[in-house]
C-alpha cells in the first residue's frame, strides 16, 4: 500500500511543486492550502507525513502542529517544516515541537522527497 | 572647641574659611560674617554685621525655608545638615544654597550662638541636571538604536522569506524540467531551462550573500569552532576547483607545507573563503594562464596566499573591490559569472576568525594574490 503524504502551503505553486515531487516518489499525496483544513484531512487520512508551511493564512504552522500533537489521533505524525523562514528567528520558533524536522526553500528537488522519508519511522 | 578660643581666633577662623560662613547670636542677628560671604552675596560689611539675618541686603534674605530651619528647627536639634534651599536673589540671580549649622554655648558670656555655613551648589545642581538629561537622553539613543537594529533584522528576516518562496518555484520547477521527470526535452528547450536555473541559483547565492554580510555587520555572525584537519580539507576544496579548471585550460599548482597544522576555526566558513578566493581566481584568469594556492605555517597562524597570473587589479581599483558588487570594469570581466560580494564576505570571515585579508596585485593583467591568516588556536572568547 502507498505511503500517504500531506503537503500544506498556502503558495499554490509550491504546493503543487512539492506534491509532484512526493507523486513521484510513489506516494498518496494530500494538500491544504491553510492550516485548518490540514487539520481535518490529518484526521481523517491519517497520513503517515506531514509538510508543513509556516507562515499559514489561518495560524502559523506550528500552531497547527501542536493542535495536531495534542490530538491523540494525530499526536504521532511526523512533521516536516519546509519554510522559507531559514533565518536563525525562524528556526527558534521549530523547537519544541516533538517529533519535526526542518527542510528549507528553495528545496532541492533532486533529494527532496528522500530527506522527507527518512522521518517516517 | 570654641570653649577655648579667644574672640580673636574665632574672628580670624571665620574670615579665613573659603565657604561662605555666618555667626549669628540667639536674636539671630549677625555678629561675624566669613569674607567669602561679602564676595559671593554682593553685599558690604557695613549692611551686614548687627543686622538681623532676614534684613541682609534689603531683606533678600528672608527666606521661609530659612526661617523655619533657624526658628523652629535648629532650637529643638540644636543642629542641621545638608538643608537644600533655593532663592532667588535681586543681585545675584536664582541660587541653589546647602545649609549646615549649629548652635553652640559661648563659654565667656553662655551666650548661644549659630554658625550657619552657607555652600552655593547652583553649579553643580547644574551639572548634575545636565548629566541626568544626557543620561536619558543617552538611554533614548539606546533605545532607538535597538528598535532600529530590531526592525532591520526583521526586515532581512521578511526579505529573505519573500525572495526564497518565488526562488523555490523557479528553481524547482526548472530543475524539475531540466531533469526531464515528466518527459525528455529537445536540445533548445534544455538549454533555456538549464539557463534559468542557473540564473535562479545565482539569485539564491546572491541572496544569501546579503544577508551574510548584513549578519556580520550587525555582529550576529557566530563561528561554529571545531578542529580542521587542515591538509585534507584543502585537497578537497583543490579537487572542486580542478573541475573549474579542466573546463578552462588553466593549470593549478598547489604547495601545501609537510608541517602544515591543524587549526580551530569554522569548518563551512573556511571552506567557502577557500571556494570564493580560488573561483575568483579562475575567472579571472584567461585560458593558458596559471592559478595556485601556497599554504604555510608562520608562527602561531598559518598563512594562505591564493594567486593567479590573471587579469590583475588596477592600483586605484584596490581599495573598490572590497565595497561590494563591484566588478572591474573591463571587457573580460563581464563575460564572468559572480555576485561581487565573495571578497568583502570573505574578508569579513577572515577577521570573525582573528585572521587578516590582504590583496596584493602589481597591476593590471599582472595577476592577483590574496593572502590571509587564520590563527591555529581561536583566539575567540568561547
Amino acid at each position: 500500500m502507498k505511503k500517504k503524504a500531506l503537503v500544506v502551503d498556502d503558495n499554490a505553486k509550491n504546493l503543487m511543486l512539492e506534491k509532484d515531487l512526493m507523486d513521484v516518489a510513489g506516494f498518496e499525496v494530500f494538500v491544504a492550502e491553510n492550516a485548518s483544513s490540514a487539520i481535518a484531512i490529518a484526521k481523517k487520512e491519517k497520513p503517515d507525513i506531514i509538510i508543513l508551511d509556516v507562515r499559514l493564512p489561518d495560524m502559523r504552522g506550528t500552531e497547527a502542529a501542536r493542535i495536531l500533537r495534542q490530538d491523540k489521533e494525530t499526536c504521532d505524525i511526523p512533521i516536516v517544516f519546509v519554510t522559507a523562514s531559514v533565518m536563525a528567528e525562524g528556526r527558534e520558533e521549530l523547537k519544541g515541537i516533538t517529533n519535526s524536522g526542518f527542510i528549507g526553500k528553495p528545496i532541492n528537488t533532486r533529494t527532496f522527497a528522500k530527506e522527507i522519508s527518512r522521518f517516517i519511522k | 572647641m570654641v570653649e577655648i578660643l579667644t574672640d580673636q581666633i574665632f574672628e580670624d577662623i571665620v574670615e579665613t574659611i573659603r565657604e561662605s560662613l555666618l555667626v549669628l547670636n540667639s536674636d539671630l542677628k549677625v555678629i561675624s560674617v566669613s569674607r567669602s560671604f561679602y564676595d559671593f552675596f554682593k553685599v558690604k560689611p557695613e549692611e551686614t554685621v548687627g543686622q538681623l539675618i532676614y534684613d541682609l541686603g534689603n531683606k533678600q534674605w528672608d527666606i521661609p525655608m530659612l526661617r523655619e530651619l533657624l526658628e523652629t528647627i535648629l532650637p529643638e536639634k540644636t543642629s542641621f545638615d545638608n538643608y537644600e534651599v533655593e532663592h532667588d536673589f535681586a543681585t545675584i540671580g536664582k541660587r541653589t544654597m546647602l545649609l549646615n549649622a549649629r548652635q553652640i554655648e559661648r563659654e565667656v558670656d553662655e551666650e548661644r550662638i549659630i554658625l550657619l555655613a552657607i555652600e552655593d551648589i547652583t553649579e553643580r545642581k547644574k551639572i548634575e541636571a545636565g548629566l541626568g538629561k544626557a543620561h536619558e537622553e543617552l538611554k533614548a539613543v539606546t533605545t532607538e538604536l535597538k528598535r532600529a537594529a530590531q526592525v532591520k533584522s526583521e526586515f532581512l528576516a521578511n526579505m529573505s522569506h519573500e525572495l526564497r518562496t518565488p526562488l523555490n518555484s523557479i528553481n524547482g520547477f526548472s530543475e524539475v524540467l531540466y531533469d526531464e521527470t515528466f518527459g525528455p526535452l529537445n536540445e533548445k528547450q534544455k538549454q533555456y531551462v538549464n539557463n534559468v536555473l542557473t540564473s535562479g541559483k545565482h539569485l539564491l547565492l546572491l541572496i544569501n550573500q546579503i544577508l551574510d554580510m548584513a549578519k556580520v555587520e550587525a555582529g550576529k555572525m557566530k563561528l561554529a569552532l571545531s578542529s580542521l584537519p587542515m591538509k585534507s580539507l584543502l585537497n578537497e576544496i583543490s579537487l572542486l576547483i580542478e573541475n573549474m579548471v579542466g573546463k578552462k585550460k588553466i593549470k593549478m599548482s598547489l604547495e601545501i607545507a609537510e608541517d602544515l597544522p591543524d587549526i580551530e576555526a569554522d569548518d563551512l566558513k573556511v571552506k567557502e573563503i577557500l571556494y570564493n578566493l580560488l573561483s575568483n581566481a579562475v575567472k579571472f584568469t584567461p585560458e593558458g594562464g596559471k592559478i595556485g594556492m601556497r599554504v604555510k605555517k608562520v608562527d602561531s597562524e598559518i598563512e594562505i596566499v591564493v594567486w593567479d597570473t590573471g587579469i590583475g587589479i588596477a592600483s586605484e581599483n584596490m581599495d573598490k573591490i572590497f565595497e561590494g558588487f563591484f566588478r572591474v570594469d573591463t571587457p573580460y570581466s563581464r563575460l564572468t559569472e559572480g555576485t561581487g560580494l565573495g571578497l568583502p564576505l570573505s574578508k569579513k570571515m577572515v577577521e570573525l576568525h582573528g585572521g587578516k585579508l590582504l590583496v596584493e596585485s602589481e597591476g593590471l593583467n599582472r595577476g592577483t594574490s590574496v593572502r590571509f591568516t587564520l590563527p591555529i588556536l581561536s583566539r575567540m572568547v568561547v
